[in-house]
């Protein structure tokens, strides 16, 4: 009997000593980042840099370039910088060999942005299909409609529906006279291809932004996950990650032709609305009104210009500026604006634009815009008299030059060919000499037409040709900032994805929330943690104590396990260990409770703490059990925070049945060891 | 100290008037469910975006409203968020716009020029998303049933396992009728709290059930409604205390955890005190009226028919 508790007792050692070890890494880490943020604070002082600025140059191991040419006029200071550079890096690499074995912060708590990507599959065909025609739009499009409402596999439905209008996929893909089979698995490992260099080229971008810690994995077939720690400036991290960088050249439509298109669309608009004019739209436009306030704009709903048709027209049940005047004539126009010096393209005030982008997208209005041109819209808006107005370009649907021949790509600052962008930071491009030759034909041939520069279907910039360009040369402007442009040729560089990526998922939060929720976590856990320990001691007294030891010890075992497995501790999972925390004390309510039940049948104390322990064991274990499985099916069909809550959950569970079961009776037997048989118990 | 020494309750003998009572309360979350079509979806289901925004000082929501009017996105949902100078945008179904944010923020600080605002947090999902959320949720709750169904069977007999999982379904219903008449939207973590109140309510129900099968084996000749009876008796202090400390810790968490944890907590809350009730009032008189809907099959069949 003594040589068996001894061994106990030696096992619950062992376990609390690989506990702390396990958790020596973490306390180690949170004493440095004190540290290192007491360094870079002090570093800030000294040079007047922000902290976050020191931090990202930190990370991308630029700290003592950073400092030197931010002091290079002051030699005095700069010496006590560098010394203390030197310190910052030292307390960085502590840092960074611990890190690994430390309790990871989650992104909620840190700060940081969690994003999944899905990789446009359909948009990858449409780039490798030749002699795209309108049926094989069709056919693209109501796959992908298939797939969104029935979740199936896109290539399958594909296959089907190809066979179901009796077209050969041959015709549009792979060579002629191949058999479906052949193309469809062609067409399956291309796009895992593009998945996986999608991936590469992700990882690539990621690298150069110099974010500390990334986290970029595949989840599923054509998804990729990206975590990005701590990272302050998202939308610019976004910006780099999820351009596509597909550039194209396409030379803009002639005015004659965009105000054709405009008067034809305002025609289809019209008889669209004439179907219930009569009775709902135009009737409920004041034409009194209208006749005394001349060329007036005024905000009105969309379902008021449009009547049901707006509901066909799928738009947004918004406001939008019209010009009452126009309206009725010309119901397209009156969503557009002519400005003064911007010429000759159509501005669309910032609130119209959903409204004429969707109303673009109507099959009507599609066929009242010539086969070969395509509307784009401006990357930026531009500002003129308090209003923002994107600008829409009308330009050829088949581009002169693609991305494909660029083999530069650099940040000048202009050389003020206009003095309004003087000092505005642009990007060069080099093409290489196939891209050179085509450019100069396109160039040439097309002296006095504007050319739009596209990025991913927006338009960056539409200068007019002045001249045949011969060199190979080619320039965007119209950037904003030096950073803007510097991101803009990081992405050229490096080079289009293999297929266009859009965000299905993406949340943010913010460092000051992740403080915030860290701070508010806490002090709930404690809270709550010293309830529970107080109303244990005030119940069960002596025994009561023990209860609470062996609570303590949970915590420290949950919070060491979640270190052993590299787990990350999210606020959800604050909540799975300030759950447990409540929980905990129940396996030890169930011994203590049938204990003193025992002593009732007027057992002797040993006996009774016998029975307790014995009986109390079954209930806990088939009461942890079933938390247990609930736990595990969070896990299996959670993602991020739910996983880490089901986690936490199923640690605490665990680590719950063996310091309230086993350490405590480990504990018991001590004290009844040293006992009379006669002696109470402080229960 | 005690709370209650040895008490000698009648519970089983009202379970009739508690059978209404959960019947009522059931009902008027269903009808809540159905007049308000539906629980309320977070756009972690629906899709769509979310921005949390901060401002230096007190804001108005109809300054912020007249705000995104001007960028046309004057639907959106506003609301504040925990403090008078934090809000909550949301927008559903336009989860596609890359510059939605952008828009936002830009309109504020055009509109609010004297109060900066930083953004707090951003959710944006995607319909397709939402909708494999939606399925997985539903995968999520009925695996978890069946396997309970199966461990309890394994464990108890199998009217063990039935009365447990009508107390589970009882216990969800009511926490979601609660969530529907207080507006609470169901988001991702609430539906991990209501996952933890199955197995919290779970979790109480074993301690009644294992006492019953403990009691049986000793009270032998005793009718069931008399043991189990006495079972739940004896466990009372137990379920008082642990639903106590838990309730309190729960509470520690909804009024301290902060706005993001609210839900989690207010569902755990509710949660609770029904998985309590549900033990005592639900789960095991179920138990009895299986047993005695067992005997009059089989004394039925004993029965010579007429001929």
């Amino acid at each position: 009997m003594q040589r068996r508790l001894l061994y106990r007792t030696l096992l619950v050692v062992v376990v609390v000593v690989v506990a702390l070890y396990q958790l020596y890494p973490t306390v180690r880490v949170s004493g440095l980042e004190g540290k290192l943020e007491r360094q870079l604070t002090e570093l800030s002082r000294i040079t007047g840099a922000p902290v976050a600025d020191l931090r990202s140059a930190l990370a991308t191991g630029e700290l003592e370039g950073k400092v030197r040419r931010l002091l290079a006029d002051e030699p005095g200071t700069l010496d006590r910088a560098t010394a203390l550079v030197r310190q910052i890096i030292r307390t960085h690499e502590a840092v960074g060999s611990l890190q690994d074995r430390a309790i990871k912060k989650g992104l909620d708590l840190q700060g940081g942005t969690y994003l999944v990507y899905e990789v446009d599959i359909p948009g990858l065909l449409d780039q490798l299909a030749h002699n795209k025609d309108e049926r094989f739009q069709e056919i693209v499009r109501a796959s992908v409609a298939e797939m969104q409402a029935t979740g199936g596999d896109f290539f399958d439905i594909l296959r089907r529906r190809f066979d179901e209008s009796n077209l050969r996929l041959s015709r549009y893909f792979g060579k002629m006279g191949e058999s479906d089979d052949k193309i469809i698995s062609d067409l399956r490992r291309e796009a895992e291809d593009a998945v996986d260099r999608t991936l590469e080229k992700l990882r690539y971008r990621i690298d150069q932004f110099g974010v500390s810690e990334p986290a970029i994995h595949k989840q599923g077939a054509h998804r990729i996950v990206v975590e990005l720690a701590g990272v302050h400036d998202v939308e610019r991290a976004k910006r780099i990650i999820g351009t596509t960088a597909l550039l194209e050249f396409k030379l803009e439509k002639d005015p004659q032709v965009v105000q054709a298109t405009i008067s034809a669309i305002d025609r289809t608009l019209r008889r669209i609305r004439s179907g219930q004019a009569d009775t709902t739209a135009l009737a409920r436009i004041d034409t009194t009104q209208r006749a005394s306030r001349k060329a007036e704009e005024a905000e009105v709903d969309v379902s008021e210009l449009f009547g049901q048709a707006a509901e066909q027209v799928g738009v947004d049940t918004g406001q939008v500026v019209v010009d009452r005047q126009t309206f009725e004539e010309a119901p397209f126009s009156s969503l557009l604006r002519q400005l003064p010096g911007v010429t000759g393209e159509i501005a669309v005030p910032v609130q119209n634009m959903r409204t004429v982008d969707r109303l673009l997208k109507l099959p009507e209005i599609q066929n009242a815009i010539p086969r070969d041109a395509e509307f784009l819209w401006s990357s930026k808006p531009i500002r003129l008299g308090g209003s923002d107005y994107y600008l829409l370009y009308l330009v050829n649907r088949n581009p002169e030059l693609v991305g494909k021949y660029i083999t530069a790509a650099n940040v000048r600052v202009g050389a003020g060919e206009s003095s309004l962008r003087g000092n505005e930071p642009r990007v060069t491009l080099t093409l290489d000499t196939q891209g050179a030759r085509i450019f100069a034909r396109v160039t040439g041939a097309n002296v006095g037409k504007k050319l739009a520069i596209v990025l991913d279907g927006r338009v960056a910039s539409a200068p007019v040709i002045r001249e045949r360009i011969p060199s190979g040369n080619a320039q965007i402007d119209g950037l904003d900032t030096m950073e803007e442009a510097k991101d803009l040729a990081l992405v050229l560089r490096t080079g289009a994805l293999p297929a266009p990526v859009e965000v299905i998922e993406e949340r943010t939060v913010g460092p000051s929330l992740g403080q915030d929720s860290i701070d508010k976590g806490q002090k709930a856990a404690i809270v709550g943690a010293i309830l529970v320990v107080l109303f244990m001691v005030f119940y069960y007294r002596g025994s009561g104590l023990i209860a609470d030891f062996a609570l303590a010890l949970n915590i420290v075992l949950i919070l060491a396990a979640l270190a052993a497995f590299r787990a990350t501790l999210t606020m959800p999972g604050i909540a799975g260990i300030t759950l447990t925390i409540g929980m905990a004390v129940d396996a030890n309510v169930l011994i203590f409770e049938r204990i003193r039940e025992e002593l009732r049948t007027g057992k002797t104390v040993r006996a009774a703490v016998d029975a307790g322990f014995s009986r109390a064991f079954v209930t806990i274990l088939d009461a942890n059990v079933t938390t247990l499985l609930t736990a595990l099916v969070l896990y299996q069909f959670g993602t991020g925070p739910i996983r880490g809550f089901a986690v936490t959950l199923s640690i605490g569970l665990i680590a719950n049945m063996f310091t309230a079961v086993f350490v405590a009776r480990v504990i018991y037997d001590h004290i009844l060891a040293r006992k009379p048989v006669t002696a109470s118990l402080s229960i | 100290m005690e709370f209650l020494r040895q008490p000698n309750l009648d519970f089983i003998g009202v379970r009739k008037y508690m059978y209404v009572l959960s019947a009522s309360l059931i009902a008027i979350g269903v009808i809540s469910l159905i007049v308000h079509r539906g629980p309320k979806y977070s756009i972690d289901f629906l899709g769509g975006t979310a921005v949390q925004l901060r401002f230096e000082k007190p804001v108005q929501i109809g300054s912020l409203r007249q705000a995104l009017a001007t960028v046309g996105l004057g639907q959106a949902e506003i609301k504040h968020f925990g403090a008078s100078n934090e809000v909550l945008v949301r927008m559903p179904g336009s989860g596609q716009n890359p510059s939605l944010v952008n828009d936002v923020v830009g309109a504020m600080s055009r509109v609010l020029a004297d109060n900066p605002v930083e953004v707090r947090r951003v959710e944006r999902v995607g319909p397709k998303i939402g909708g494999e959320l939606r399925r997985a949720a539903v995968y999520a709750v009925l695996i978890s049933l069946a396997l309970l169904l199966i461990y309890i069977s394994w464990r108890f007999e199998f009217k063990f396992a039935v009365g447990a999982v009508a107390a589970l379904f009882h216990d969800v219903m009511i926490t979601l009728g609660v969530f529907s008449l207080l507006g609470q939207e169901i988001s991702l973590t609430v539906l991990a709290a209501f996952l933890t109140l199955v197995g919290y309510s779970l979790n109480d129900t074993i301690v009644v059930y294992d006492r019953i099968r403990e009691n049986l084996k000793i009270f032998r000749r005793d009718t069931l409604e008399s043991v189990i009876n006495k079972s739940v008796n004896q466990v009372l202090s137990r379920t008082i205390i642990t639903s106590g400390t838990t309730f309190l810790v729960v509470l520690t968490l909804f009024f301290l955890g902060g706005e993001v944890i609210r839900g989690f907590a207010l569902a755990l809350l509710v949660g609770i005190i029904v998985g309590t009730y549900s033990s005592v009032y639900v789960a095991s008189p179920i138990v009895i009226e299986l047993e005695r809907w067992a005997e009059a099959r089989k004394s039925a069949q004993r029965r010579p028919r007429p001929a």
